[in-house]
């Protein structure tokens, strides 16, 4: 039993029942000594949540040292290599073990998010309602949005926390136990966002807008805490992220030498550390308003719901550069390994992150276009918008660059970063279309903008994710993941995400609507949602084949301890599985991080003893 | 900071305090009289300025290192200040979030206050922030004893500011949350403000736990200076609430 409860993650788990238990027995208690009405199931839900997850982050021990501290005690690095396998399953101050536990998180929300999907994708293959409620459509179809969300959010944490101490020769991150709470804040977030199924679901969407939000079940609560939570631990490994990279640089590291994911991964957090609390904010108001029957979004009482908008867009936007950003990032820091050739434009592919990420504040707006936002508005975000496409297209000249006249190898992580690189194409040309108003006040809420989303998400995020994952396996386990069963992987899901997608833009060119159950059999559309439904399910077999491929090859895969990719970067220079404190001795950077296939050319020199 | 006297560097404090005073007077003159709200939304920010600079120290952010030992404590000290700057502007969104909700909500309106209670909590915090920096200055100059009463007074104030506002001004108050949107406007935005200040309540009171048990040095001191720039952060953050809430615009009913 002891043994059991040493475990970190069942003594959180255990912490946050009772913490439930008690913040909802307070509530009550107090309700009743003040003489209400003693049972009012929303605050108590809303308030046992909160205290649950406190209690949670608490008694996994993510706060020990700090509660130390504040007693006045020392407090030391702890010696964590006589754990083993046990410390992914508690709190770790290991940038490494920390990266590895975001990316199980990652895999097990975006499976789960995954799934939702199929449901519904399923019961949208022929019209009228085959087995789900119409509540229970609009619950998996919301879910599916933000727990997909969550679960990017968290990949992008995985592989920012992994690779960026490594990329530039640190021991870890700037303030790890930090680094620790905000990965274990994620998890009762991911708790409580899935919830929300259980207290009577919801039927906004992912969005969330009120009225709708307002007047919805229990269940909104719980979405609304859980993206708050989950949102307030982006913030804080964010800042992270940039503290980070701003102090834990090798000798020589210089701006214009950083690695171009390191870029990335800066803009992303200049983005997440700002705009994420305005839609924490916007929902907590939203959560007032339920609790408190403050009026900020209520036309009866004077309030604005396009108010919402704005402050929810303001982040919602921006986030989607956040999910895409280290995607591309990855992207560029692969093909010149796997093109054998310098990468093309480094210094304007660095700015070109940035610049996406900054221009992203000032377009919110063209999600309004259709909501009633004041009229003189439009023209301004319609260009703002139309702008982004400008670095965005310095990436993709810079990956032809690189590409062009290379003696380009086909190992899987290189194919999923060519397929990355065209669907983000489809994903990017299909954009103008949705910003300029004439043509989307006809797309907006189709299944066009949903294609145009997945592409930029699949694009940007997916595939450069799993390129990620093949790629930097090895240095994780020692061991490499099956190159033939990577393959089947790829070319199940490839393609049958390009189908899906495409379909998905010709059913809403059709007159599809987005987020909708049911659909008129006159639309003559039920044989595309059944080929959207095959495609779909073939997507959940291509992954489904990537976790047997991981499954297996942590036990029996090839032994991969040296540098199998032939890369420059520092973190490949030593062997795999990285050590414990990542370098024993310390590198200085002598040259340009990319200039492979160029004689003589060195990017970092290891000190002597 | 060894060439500098500390009896001057604690006039300072005392000059920019008065500074402060005159312009929370003119403030409060202006929206009784004139009302001119361009001038009152300029006089918060010459405050936060003169506060960001003379208090919080923004400075120091750009120093050079002394020593690149990334083990040292120079280092570790500068990537700690750098840290809790990012995490106040990250804070300072959802401020402006609910700033620009109350610019949208209530335009050139303002909710029924006691205009003598807001004017008296705006001087305890501000004169809580004044000991604050005195708190600070002593601490790195070694007066241990000085540290420890100016710091007491700190959260005293802090602790009667919260009084104020959620004990007497939430009670007072001829409407609630649900009344209309001035109330809704009113409670998030004091309720926000009322937790940040508290969360600093809590900071400062380790601190100075801390502190008498004589865990600060002259050199060594990250918590207080953290809990003190943290303070004047939430200073600052009232300086713009104030003249929203209390002052700008015409009264409704």
């Amino acid at each position: 039993m002891r043994k059991i409860y040493s475990i970190g993650l069942v003594r959180g788990l255990l912490w946050q029942i009772l913490g439930t238990a008690l913040g909802i027995g307070i509530l009550t208690g107090i309700r009743y000594l003040m003489g209400l009405t003693a049972w009012k199931g929303e605050s108590a839900a809303v308030f046992g949540a909160l205290l649950g997850s406190l209690f949670f982050v608490y008694g996994i021990g993510a706060m020990d040292d700090w509660i130390k501290v504040a007693g006045g005690q020392e407090v030391h690095e702890p010696d964590e290599s006589g754990w083993g396998s046990m410390r992914y399953f508690g709190v770790s101050l290991d940038h490494k073990v920390i990266g590895i536990q975001y990316l199980a998180l990652s895999l097990v929300l975006m499976i789960v998010g995954g799934s939702f999907a199929l449901i519904f994708r399923t019961e949208l293959a022929d019209t009228g309602m085959q087995f789900l409620t119409l509540m229970e459509y609009n619950t998996l179809m919301s879910l599916h949005g933000m727990v997909m969300i969550v679960g990017i959010l968290v990949g992008v944490a995985a592989f920012m926390n992994y690779l960026i101490p490594m990329m530039l020769g640190a021991r870890d991150m700037a303030f790890p136990r930090l680094n620790a709470f905000s990965f274990w804040l994620a998890v009762p977030a991911s708790l409580i966002l899935l919830s929300s199924m259980a207290l009577g679901g919801f039927d906004t969407g992912w969005t969330g807008y009120p009225p709708l939000s307002a007047r919805a079940p229990v269940g909104v609560q719980m979405f609304f805490l859980g993206v708050s939570l989950a949102g307030m631990g982006t913030v804080l490994s964010s800042l992270n992220i940039i503290a980070t990279a701003i102090r834990m640089r090798a000798t020589g590291m210089t701006g214009f030498r950083l690695p171009i994911f390191v870029w990335g991964s800066l803009a992303t957090s200049l983005v997440s550390l700002t705009a994420t609390q305005l839609i924490g904010l916007s929902f907590q108001m939203v959560m007032f308003q339920r609790l408190f029957g403050m009026g900020f979004f209520d036309p009866a009482k004077g309030g604005n719901p396009i108010l919402f908008q704005h402050l929810f867009w303001f982040y919602s936007h921006p986030a989607v550069y956040v999910f895409v950003l280290p995607g591309l990032g990855i992207i560029s820091e692969l093909l010149p390994v796997f093109a054998r050739k310098p990468l093309y434009g480094y210094k304007w592919v660095a700015i070109s992150s940035f610049s996406i990420a900054i221009i992203g504040f000032l377009v919110w707006g063209h999600h309004m276009f259709a909501s009633g936002m004041a009229e003189y508005l439009r023209v301004p975000f319609m260009y703002s918008t139309l702008l982004v496409a400008v670095p965005t297209g310095v990436k993709f000249f810079s990956w032809l660059g690189t590409l062009w006249r290379g003696k380009i190898e086909f190992p899987v992580p290189m194919l999923f970063v060519l397929a990355g690189i065209v669907v983000f194409l489809i994903g990017g040309l299909t954009g103008p279309p949705n910003a300029t108003i004439a043509t989307d006040l006809h797309l907006t809420d189709t299944y066009f903008i949903t294609g145009h989303f997945h592409d930029t998400m699949f694009g940007g995020y997916v595939f450069p994710f799993f390129a990620a994952i093949y790629y930097w396996f090895p240095k994780m386990t020692g061991k490499r993941l099956n190159e033939t069963l990577g393959k089947v992987h790829f070319w199940l899901m490839a393609p049958a995400f390009i189908i899906l997608s495409t379909v998905m833009m010709r059913t809403g060119l059709l007159g599809m609507r987005r987020r909708i159950a049911d659909y008129d059999p006159e639309l003559y559309l039920v044989q595309d949602h059944v080929v959207m439904t095959v495609a779909g399910f073939l997507v959940a077999v291509g992954i489904l084949v990537f976790i047997i491929n991981t499954f297996w090859s942590l036990r029996r895969g090839e032994v991969a301890t040296g540098n199998i990719w032939n890369s420059r970067s520092p973190e490949w220079q030593v062997p795999s599985p990285m050590p414990a404190h990542n370098y024993d001795r310390p590198f200085e950077v002598v040259g340009e991080p990319y200039d492979y296939g160029l004689p003589g050319s060195v990017y970092v020199e290891f000190k002597e003893e | 900071m060894e060439h500098v006297s500390k009896s001057s560097v604690l006039q300072l404090g005392l000059l920019v305090l008065g500074a402060l005073a005159i312009l929370t007077a003119v403030e409060f003159t202006i929206a009784l009289t004139i009302n001119i709200w361009q001038v009152l939304a300029v006089i918060p920010i010459i405050k936060a300025m003169l506060v960001f600079y003379y208090y919080m120290h923004i400075y120091r952010l750009f120093e050079e290192d002394k020593d690149i030992d990334r083990e040292s404590f120079a280092y570790k000290l500068a990537t700690n200040r750098l840290g809790l700057w990012l995490f106040l502007i990250s804070d300072s969104f959802i401020f402006g979030g609910l700033m620009i909700s109350r610019i949208n909500l209530l335009g050139l309106t303002r909710p029924e206050l006691i205009q003598s209670l807001g004017l008296a909590v705006t001087v305890v915090l501000l004169i809580s922030s004044f000991f604050a920096n005195r708190a600070e200055v002593c601490m790195e100059y070694g007066d241990r004893k000085q540290f420890i009463l100016c710091l007491s007074l700190t959260l005293g104030l802090g602790i009667l500011f919260l009084i104020g506002v959620v004990g007497v001004e939430w009670r007072l108050a001829p409407f609630g949350p649900e009344t209309n949107l001035a109330g809704a406007v009113f409670y998030v935005m004091t309720g926000f403000h009322a937790f940040h200040v508290f969360t600093g309540v809590v900071f400062l009171a380790i601190v100075l736990r801390n502190g008498m048990h004589g865990r600060y040095t002259s050199e060594k001191h990250w918590a207080v200076e953290a809990s003190v720039v943290y303070w004047h952060f939430v200073d600052v953050v009232w300086f713009f609430f104030y003249p929203a809430l209390y002052l700008i615009g015409t009264l409704v009913k």
